[in-house]
């Protein structure tokens, strides 16, 4: 018999079930920053890719192996020749708005990201034609064969090539898009989207995963949540009590001075997820003196303590950090230990100081840029500049803000007229992992990166690593590379930093690889 | 009093002018490039630049600033330079959770620091004065951040009672938008009411020396009477201004309240457009909190006349 008390008792707790069911159903997320801007193309941020992997899907994706492997595309064949590269795509395949996804939305999706990206610029002076065969079927048709581009259409850093309807795609690459139509396993609510607080995503429920497990970017990406809100918290104390009050599910960077806080609730697991993490680079200005001249630059190497810079960025657990690190992301395929002993013999000042005195290098100053608002950074610059005092250098470390630092990097003047000498920075640890993609590894002079290093020998073995066809070929490549950074140090490599992230034990399946992703995951 | 009242409304109109022109001056001077930072590393100078001209960055000055100050006059703020959205749309985003917590903040302050100072000022030179004007000292030093970490640790974390951080709208109930604000208002109020409760007891004791107070006691009017009729309303223009020139303070601390419990409000919206030279954002916070404290001031101005009859404009 049904008696008043437990149905008054039951409809009092229905509201909190139904709480507690909707809470079940939301993964609450603190990403690293503000998702400020939401077009992957237009914006080179790493947090506008990761907002990218969560609404738009890619043709190929990487899996933990760093392999491209198929993704919306059902298969691919290259001509003999290697020029002609013909790209099907899976069936069942639907844009948010319900219509389906063409080959014309994928061409018009790769010609915007080849505008931007720096691997897409390569397509974009290769492309002869791209046409579509069928609404499934197109082909891309090169001037000079390029084995590598099912890596670049599938790359996971930042521009990604995201699919996108085409007429969002025709959208000028130089301009945000305004329609966030996606292709992805989840849909961007924009009207709930509060810049600096909240970005809101829900389960598309027409998305169709591959029928494989999860593997990186490539493989299945079953949805186990309707909704996914990410935080912005940008107080890490703050982040750090709202995961520990459960109030968050997972928070992407913690602060290492923070961890042993978190280790000690049970409830919380840390860990690093990007395995790729970040490389530290110290760059040089190779238009101005002193580090005009190579031999200045290389007077440096002898003094790098890679450990002491890793210990000021990332704490001094041995777990968040790896060295030694060469000119390639430690732990990806290309990473190899050509002339390493450069960074990993004994470490010595006297002897940097020697090669400084030899080198020619006449007092003059030499302006570092750190922007305090970025912690590792500045962390990087103030053992960088520490050290090159006592190699001899006449510094003068200049704070500033994150903002006037990349402006100020464009200005190729002497440091008394508003240029710089050198700076330090991180590059995403897939950035680095491939010739194509690292720009601290390019000599394209005027044309290339903040420092404007020129080396005809570097950008002709960048493009033999466009042409290797075998692994084997990319290493070899990869050895002469690091030698020749060796040689001309175009910047030092300063270690592989592996920020961990720290989540709440309830939740599971965290596909790891690279950048936060958040399909396979369940909670419970 | 309405003829004044219109006057100092039109008074608004040039210093709002002259801060327009100073804000949008200073972000034209100042170092640093919202283009460059949307490039990113990777960019060439080339793609900077293009970026530049979409944006309509590489306009002359006077260019930039006339049609800025005409689409203000047409109700128009401009658009994000990084999210693309309008700036009115990202404004009334956060107001309310500031505006919420400045007025739970004022609210704690006045109904705590106004009846503090009159006790110290009533015991005066007592155990009870002197713990008062310890607690002034202990709110004017120690930084709003500390104050905030501090209760979130006690009452969030270690006792469980509130949540550490976030913002639930007036909308979704009372007691949900209160329990997220009760200790951001208090880590706020700290310096607030530090600097009301030391003004009000200064003035009380300058007012209880005044020879109708002693005729007031003489008659035999009671002690709370004497204190919150007679003297307190005496004191009450004094107190008034620094409730009004209080109000900056609240403005400033919004910013690292917001920013310690993660609270979306403009405080925030505002360092993060700095941050990120999103130019359209900053002038547009900047030239609303101005008006704000202009029309602040007027309210205070107003008040006077209920305080003090002999105030006449």
């Amino acid at each position: 018999m049904i008696t008043r008390r437990p149905l008054l008792l039951a409809a009092l707790a229905a509201p909190s079930l139904a709480r507690a069911q909707t809470a079940q159903r939301t993964l609450r997320f603190i990403p690293q920053g503000n998702l400020a801007n939401i077009d992957p193309v237009w914006s080179t941020t790493v947090i506008a890719r990761n907002h990218g992997l969560m609404i738009y899907d890619q043709l190929f994706g990487l899996g933990t192996d760093f392999q491209p492997k198929h993704q919306m595309a059902q298969g691919h064949e290259v001509s003999a020749d290697g020029l002609t590269w013909r790209i099907s795509l899976r069936p069942g395949l639907k844009f948010h708005d319900g219509a389906p996804v063409r080959s014309a939305d994928c061409i018009a999706s790769i010609l915007r990201w080849s505008k931007r990206d720096v691997l897409g610029l390569r397509l974009n002076a290769l492309l002869e034609e791209a046409k579509a065969e069928s609404d499934s079927v197109f082909t891309l048709r090169l001037k000079r064969p390029w084995p590598g581009l099912a890596w670049a259409l599938g790359k996971p850093s930042a521009n990604i090539c995201a699919i996108m309807p085409e007429r969002v795609a025709r959208t000028d690459p130089f301009k945000q898009i305004e329609d966030y139509t996606g292709s992805g396993p989840f849909i961007f609510r924009p009207a709930q989207w509060v810049p600096g607080s909240l970005a809101v995503y829900e389960r598309f429920a027409d998305y169709v995963p591959r029928q494989e497990p999860a593997d990186f970017l490539a493989g299945g990406k079953p949805v186990h949540f309707d909704r996914v809100e990410w935080r912005v918290m940008p107080d890490p104390a703050t982040a750090a009590g709202a995961l520990l009050n459960n109030e968050v599910d997972w928070w992407e960077t913690p602060l290492p001075d923070l961890l042993p806080r978190l280790r000690r609730n049970r409830e919380i697991e840390i860990d690093v997820i990007n395995t790729a993490g970040n490389l530290g680079v110290l760059r040089f200005n190779h238009l101005q003196a002193p580090f005009d001249n190579p031999a200045v630059r290389r007077a440096i190497l002898p003094a790098i303590d890679q450990r002491a810079f890793m210990q000021a960025a990332y704490g001094e657990d041995p777990a968040l950090w790896r060295i030694p690190a060469g000119a390639f992301t430690p732990g990806t395929p290309l990473a190899n230990d050509a002339g390493l002993e450069v960074l990993t013999s004994p470490r010595s000042i006297e002897a940097a100081q020697k090669l400084l005195r030899e080198s020619g290098y006449a007092g003059q100053k030499v302006a570092i840029m750190t922007p305090t608002d970025l912690a590792n950074i500045n962390a990087l610059t103030e053992v960088a500049a520490d050290l090159m005092r006592r190699i001899g250098f006449n510094v003068e470390l200049q704070a500033t803000d994150w903002g006037t630092a990349i402006q100020r990097r464009s200005n190729r003047n002497l440091p008394d007229q508003g240029g710089w000498s050198a700076f330090c920075t991180t590059w995403e640890g897939l950035d680095t992992s491939v010739p194509g993609s690292h720009q601290p590894l390019r000599g394209n002079g005027l044309e290339g990166w903040a420092g404007w290093s020129s080396s005809p020998a570097r950008e002709a073995l960048r493009e033999d690593w466009f042409n290797a066809t075998t692994l084997a070929e990319e290493r070899r490549v990869a050895a002469d590379l690091q030698r020749l950074v060796w040689q001309e140090a175009p910047f030092v490599p300063l270690g592989q930093g592996r920020p961990p992230q720290a989540w709440r034990r309830s939740l599971s399946g965290l596909v790891k690889g690279g950048p936060s992703l958040f399909w396979n995951l369940r909670k419970g | 009093m309405f003829a004044y009242i219109i006057r100092r409304v039109l008074a608004t109109i040039p210093v709002m002018a002259v801060v327009a022109l100073f804000v949008f001056s200073l972000l034209y001077i100042a170092p640093g490039d919202p283009a460059a930072v949307i490039a990113g590393d990777q960019a060439t100078p080339a793609d900077v630049e293009r970026i530049r001209e979409s944006l309509g960055l590489d306009r002359p000055y006077l260019v930039r600033f006339g049609e800025w100050v005409w689409n203000i006059l047409n109700g128009d703020m401009g658009v994000s330079i990084f999210t693309n959205l309008p700036v009115t749309t990202m404004i009334k985003q956060r107001i309310e959770p500031t505006l919420s917590l400045m007025v739970l903040t004022l609210i704690l302050a006045v109904s705590i620091a106004v009846p503090m100072g009159v006790v110290a000022a009533w015991k005066h030179g007592t155990w009870i004065d002197r713990c008062v004007m310890g607690f002034a000292v202990l709110g004017f030093s120690v930084p709003v951040f500390v104050v905030g970490y501090v209760l979130a640790y006690i009452f969030a974390l270690e006792l469980d009672w509130l949540p550490v951080q976030g913002y639930t709208a007036f909308k979704e109930g009372f007691f949900p938008w209160l329990e997220n604000l009760v200790l951001p208002a208090i880590a706020l109020g700290g310096v607030y009411i530090a600097l009301i409760a030391r003004i009000t007891r200064a003035t009380m004791l300058e007012v209880l020396q005044q020879d109708y107070i002693r005729t007031a006691r003489a008659k035999g009017v009671g002690q709370r009477s004497i204190l919150f009729l007679h003297a307190l309303k005496n004191a009450a223009v004094p107190i008034v201004t620094v409730i009004g020139i209080g109000m900056a303070l609240l403005i400033g601390g919004a910013v690292v309240t917001e920013s310690v419990f993660a609270i979306p409000g403009l405080g925030r919206l505002t360092v993060d457009a700095i941050l990120r030279r999103d130019y359209p954002v900053i002038q547009g916070v900047v030239l609303l909190f101005s008006f704000v404290y202009v029309l602040v001031n007027l309210l205070i101005d107003v008040l006077y006349t209920l305080f003090d009859p002999r105030i006449r404009y």
